[in-house]
């Protein structure tokens, strides 16, 4: 288990140079002068120089990401350009939006998943099968945030039970905070339980044709009980894969909905920095999601292992 | 008593079990024979309640006269594990991976509410050790991948006999394992036959092990009963014409006469050949001798066999003889010319192979035609092409037609027979035989050993035959090598060798191997 | 069994695609109207004849908008899954072919890390730090097919790798490289027209989600995602204009995902045998 752990620290802490990289080439090295680029076309060379100055870029390349990254380790974000705040301080106000609402989808996902492909995969062949696996691919078929738009339509609009957009914070209280996440979460969760219960169901099939399954019907169990004490559990290494992924879609949707619902999230504060071309802002956020999901794929992994025995005790043999 | 009843199932229509009549009594083993497609394991579960989907059974299976073939699952599902236990052939894949070994045989007591939690823990680890194994060496708290197949078989009996049922079913239990382990599993079951008094049907392929056994016979042919009674006067004078067919194919030899004088062909000289295996950032690497110091000599039309246990080596020696992968240390040379990864076409068209797996060794997209001109790549297309595909074609005694089908249409004969014609297409020196009669029933076997027999006189070919199989490898080889861990430890006339063996392991590779007793009582 | 018998997802699936993929190549030649004609005096007519699904808060006709954005959408997601395909296929069949080595081990780690990014939030960067644009929405999402087909194509070789028949072509002289084309890819390419139509829906949907955020398709070219971002502020009045292109992407989506399954069913002769109930 030690080895395994290390093992994947190992490729966590890789990951998270590598997309450190990554972001930091995309917005910094490859499309010109991020100074001119963030004071526009029509700022004085006196301005931009300034600029340039101040952001550090004059310093070599190299050192001004070890700089960044350095910072970005202690919690230093940098400073906002057009904030004229620390970005940590943006995005720590925003956080309190985004991480519960990530949350909430995920609950949702999982809480609306298990039971569909549950049943599904129970019902196999028949009617109720064919109900709910239609029911899912229309689920993966709609954008989420088309799904969002609709939802407000319904049930803000025609039926006045929600509000329409905004976050009522969460000093209004703990409901009041939930209630106006609640058709956000709804919009993000509906695709990705559908892909879940798909897939849930294909995996529970798949370890149905087990021939382990045939011993645990041997045993006594019924076809039912067989798939609920041995299908569940070996269905759930794939399951967890795709928990995993989802986490990523969900964060990334989210940025999505918060614009149709006008949620002071990440996603907001991402689109208000890419159109007031401030790039530090657009560099830390995208940092912090992209090290969120690599750490949740982490997570993943020691999931496995407690799953799987077969992983657990790798390498001690 | 369990009672089988004028059985019959049909699989979407297509009848695979007829009118099968048969009584399974408590202390008695019943044999139940017959080759691939005459319905043994459908028997087997149509009296668990088992058949697939679309599965239609007529008839009845009765449990001292209650009718149990017409219950609803969740009264056969109580029936299971506890009047009935089963064991499967494949050990390494009838255990669930994610649970230890000791909570899959208390799971057997749980299900049926036998015993509280602590009680089936501790019945559990009294039962595993009762089928044989050691819990200083393989605790309850083990997982099914740390164990071998001969071990996991074990677990399986071991869930099965949990909760004394008064029939245990066992379908090729010994068929995937090595023949040593074969004869301790086989001791295992008829001491617990002994020691519990229950009924036992042994579904197998194998006379032999029926002969050792059985103390009644039943044999299935294409899902009909062609015969059944007591194991010793079926075997001794058969009634009907498919029972006398099965015992001649079972100690089948082909006519062939000896060859081992000709002039060295193959040379393998010091062959050494390590795997690494659990390689890793942190872990350091464990290196595994595949081949150890492995010299001999073949000579040209001579067939030599090649025997051990499976992980002795003989595959990763037939790999490199074929200069398919490289050696860590030695020389091998065909024809006087060295063999390796990277040797010349002209090298590499002296030796053809044909492996085990009669689906696996043909791609499904191509046709008969095709697969059998491949090794043309090695000595540029012949203009006549295929009329030589033609030719092989009918030397393995397929038809010209037959190239134009693809390999899914002929049966697992007729596939080594084109796997058999594809080695032959470019006239090598050399054919390495790898388990290539392995898969296949025991009729067929015996034609296609006469074919190699016969093409092995008509064209003095040379071959390296490589089988865990003892009575094969009698049958066809002049000499024989036996394997053990990478090494040779004993290589001698076939004859000599098996009449007389010298090293322990040879010996006990012999002894564990069942003989077919048809002379008098059953053997014991 | 019957092999021939065409699977009822594929029979449902390949009308909707038709569908739009006939709207997007009859817009390459004609639209009813020029879609990106403006006129104001038009603007937000119900739908009527000459209007067959009425005009937006521009006077511009939505049924031309709703081609033209087949066009780009089907485009975007199309180049991108040839991206995906024509990069991740070769590293996949190479990764497969050097098993076991570096070569399989860093194509592999350099895949896992791809993976594992967020592709809807680096797509929003790229298409911020390179401006945005179809071209780079196309890229944006291209990038990110690639780990999925590598990652697909590299599973279902390391199958075909291991049988006997690979073993066989070797002992004719056959190299890595040859086996991979002629061996390989002919068995692995179910799987993989399989995947296509999965990843050519995601595309559609990235190229929506893009082009709603309004880092994809830029004005004038039209686009699904477009009209949608467009209608949002109109919506509660004129829920039409969001309801039409949001229709489209689900019934396209939709078609496609029902195609896949179908041809899953179909191609895959593994799911055809049947398994203990």
């Amino acid at each position: 288990m030690a080895v395994y752990l290390l093992k994947r620290l190992a490729s966590l802490g890789l990951a998270l140079i590598a997309a450190s990289l990554v972001v930091f080439a995309l917005i910094e090295v490859v499309p010109g002068d991020p100074a001119r680029t963030m004071l526009g076309i029509n700022a004085t060379d006196a301005a931009v120089a300034a600029l340039r100055d101040s952001l550090g870029l004059n310093q070599n390349i190299a050192l001004r990401y070890l700089d960044w990254a350095g910072g970005m380790l202690r919690g230093d974000f940098g400073h906002s350009y057009s904030y004229r705040v620390p970005v940590a301080q943006l995005i720590g106000d925003r956080l309190w939006v985004s991480v519960p609402l990530a949350g909430y989808a995920l609950a949702l996902t999982v809480a609306l998943a298990l039971p569909v492909g549950l049943a599904a995969a129970a019902l196999r062949g028949r009617a109720a099968d064919y109900g709910l696996m239609s029911l899912t691919q229309l689920g993966i078929a709609v954008p989420n945030f088309w799904f969002a738009m609709l939802l407000v339509l319904v049930f803000a609009v025609k039926l006045p039970l929600f509000r329409s957009g905004g976050f009522a914070g969460w000093d209004a209280g703990l409901g009041a905070g939930l209630w106006s996440l609640t058709l956000p979460a709804v919009a993000l969760a509906l695709p990705q339980a559908s892909i879940l219960a798909r897939v849930l169901r294909s995996a529970l099939i798949e370890t149905a044709g087990q021939d382990y399954i045939r011993t645990s019907r041997a045993k006594g169990l019924t076809a039912r009980g067989a798939l609920l004490r041995h299908g569940l559990r070996n269905a759930l290494i794939p399951v967890l894969t795709i928990m995993g992924l989802q986490f990523s879609f969900l964060l990334a949707g989210a940025v999505i909905i918060e614009k149709v619902f006008f949620l002071p999230g990440l996603g907001m504060l991402l689109f208000q920095a890419i159109t007031q071309r401030d790039l530090i802002v657009v560099e830390s956020t995208v940092m912090l999601l992209v090290a969120a999901v690599i750490l949740v794929n982490f997570l993943t992994d020691l999931a496995y292992a407690w799953v799987d025995p077969r992983l657990r005790r790798r390498g001690r043999a | 008593m369990i009672a089988l009843d004028h059985l019959s199932v049909r699989l979407d229509g297509v009848p695979v079990l007829q009118d099968l009549s048969l009584r399974l009594k408590p202390g008695r083993v019943t044999g139940l024979v017959g080759e691939s497609g005459s319905g043994k394991s459908m028997t087997a579960l149509a009296i668990m309640g088992l058949l697939p989907a679309g599965a239609d059974l007529t008839g009845q299976v009765t449990l001292d006269g209650a009718q149990i073939s017409t219950l609803p699952e969740r009264r056969m599902a109580r029936l299971r594990g506890r009047e009935i236990g089963m064991v499967f052939q494949e050990p390494m894949t009838a255990l669930d991976p994610l649970m230890t070994i000791g909570a899959q045989v208390a799971e057997t007591l749980r299900i049926h509410r036998a015993a509280s939690r602590a009680e089936a823990r501790a019945r559990a680890a009294a039962l595993l050790i009762r089928v044989g194994l050691d819990p200083d060496r393989v605790p309850p708290g083990r997982y099914p991948h740390e164990l071998s197949g001969g071990q996991r078989q074990r677990v399986c009996i071991a869930m099965a006999i949990a909760l004394r049922p008064r029939l245990l079913i066992a379908d090729e239990p010994t068929t995937a394992l090595d023949v040593t382990t074969q004869a301790h599993v086989l001791a295992l079951l008829r001491r617990l036959v002994a020691e519990e008094g229950m009924a036992l049907l042994l579904i197998t392929h194998d006379l032999a092990v029926v002969s050792q056994m059985a103390d009644v016979v039943a044999v299935l042919h294409q899902g009909w009963l062609v015969e059944q009674g007591a194991t010793t006067r079926v075997l001794a004078r058969p009634a009907h014409s498919h029972t006398r067919a099965l015992l001649a194919a079972t100690g089948h030899r082909p006519a062939r006469v000896a060859r081992t004088e000709g002039a060295p062909l193959l040379r393998v000289e010091g062959a050494r050949k390590d795997y690494v295996a659990g390689r890793g950032l942190f872990a350091a690497p464990r290196r595994v001798r595949a081949l150890d110091d492995v010299s001999f000599t073949l000579n040209r039309g001579e067939s030599l066999g090649l025997v051990g246990e499976s992980g002795c080596g003989k595959s990763t020696l037939a790999r490199a003889v074929l200069g398919l992968e490289p050696l860590d240390a030695g020389h091998i040379a065909l024809a006087d010319a060295p063999v390796s990864p990277s040797m010349p076409a002209a090298q590499r068209r002296r030796a053809q192979a044909v492996f085990q797996d009669p689906q696996g060794s043909f791609d499904p997209r191509q046709r008969v035609g095709r697969l059998v001109a491949e090794p043309f790549h090695l000595t540029g297309r012949p203009a006549d092409a295929a009329e030589q595909v033609i030719a092989a074609l009918r030397a393995v005694g397929l038809k010209a037609e037959d190239a134009r089908r693809y390999p899914h249409q002929f049966s697992g004969g007729q596939r080594q027979r084109i796997a058999l014609a594809r080695a032959l297409v470019i006239h090598p020196d050399l054919v390495v035989l790898d388990e290539a009669v392995s898969a296949l029933d025991v009729s067929v076997r015996g034609r296609v050993l006469d074919l190699l027999a016969r093409l092995q006189a008509e064209r003095g070919l040379s071959y390296l035959f490589i089988s865990h199989d003892m009575d094969v490898v009698r049958a066809i080889t002049d000499r024989v090598l036996v394997m053990e861990a990478g090494r040779i430890v004993e290589a001698g006339p076939t004859a000599q060798v098996y009449a007389a063996p010298r090293h322990p392991r040879t010996r006990a590779l012999l002894d564990a191997v069942p003989r077919l007793t048809q002379a008098g009582a059953s053997g014991v | 069994m019957s092999r021939a018998r065409i699977p009822l997802p594929l029979w449902l699936g390949a009308p909707l695609v038709a569908l739009a993929l006939g709207m997007a190549l009859l817009a390459l030649v004609w639209t009813p109207h020029d879609p990106a004609a403006l006129a104001i005096g038009e603007k937000l007519r119900a739908p009527d004849w000459t209007h067959p699904l009425g005009t937006d808060h521009l006077g511009r006709d939505v049924l031309s908008l709703l081609m033209a954005g087949a066009r780009t959408s089907l485009a975007v997601a199309l180049v991108a899954v040839g991206i995906g395909a024509g990069l991740g296929v070769p590293l996949g069949l190479w990764a497969a072919a050097r098993r076991g080595t570096w070569i399989d081990d860093l194509l592999m780690r350099a895949n896992d890390l791809i993976f594992a990014f967020p592709s809807l939030v680096i797509a929003i960067l790229i298409t911020a730090a390179f401006g945005p644009s179809a071209l780079n929405a196309i890229i944006a999402i291209g990038i990110f097919n690639i780990p999925v087909f590598a990652r697909v194509a590299r599973g279902g070789a390391l199958t075909i790798w291991s049988r006997e028949f690979i073993l066989v072509a070797r002992l004719a002289g056959k190299g890595a490289a040859r086996i991979s084309v002629e061996h390989v890819l002919p068995n692995i390419a179910s799987l993989l027209i399989v995947q296509a139509t999965i990843q050519f829906s995601l595309g559609i949907l990235a190229e929506a989600a893009l082009s709603y955020v309004g880092l994809g398709a830029q004005p004038p070219t039209a686009s699904w995602g477009r009209m949608l971002a467009e209608a949002q502020t109109l919506f509660y009045g004129y829920p039409r204009l969001a309801i039409v292109p949001g229709l489209a992407i689900v019934l396209t989506v939709l078609g496609l995902n029902l195609m896949g399954d179908g041809l899953r069913d179909h191609l895959d002769p593994r799911l055809r045998q049947r398994a203990v109930q």
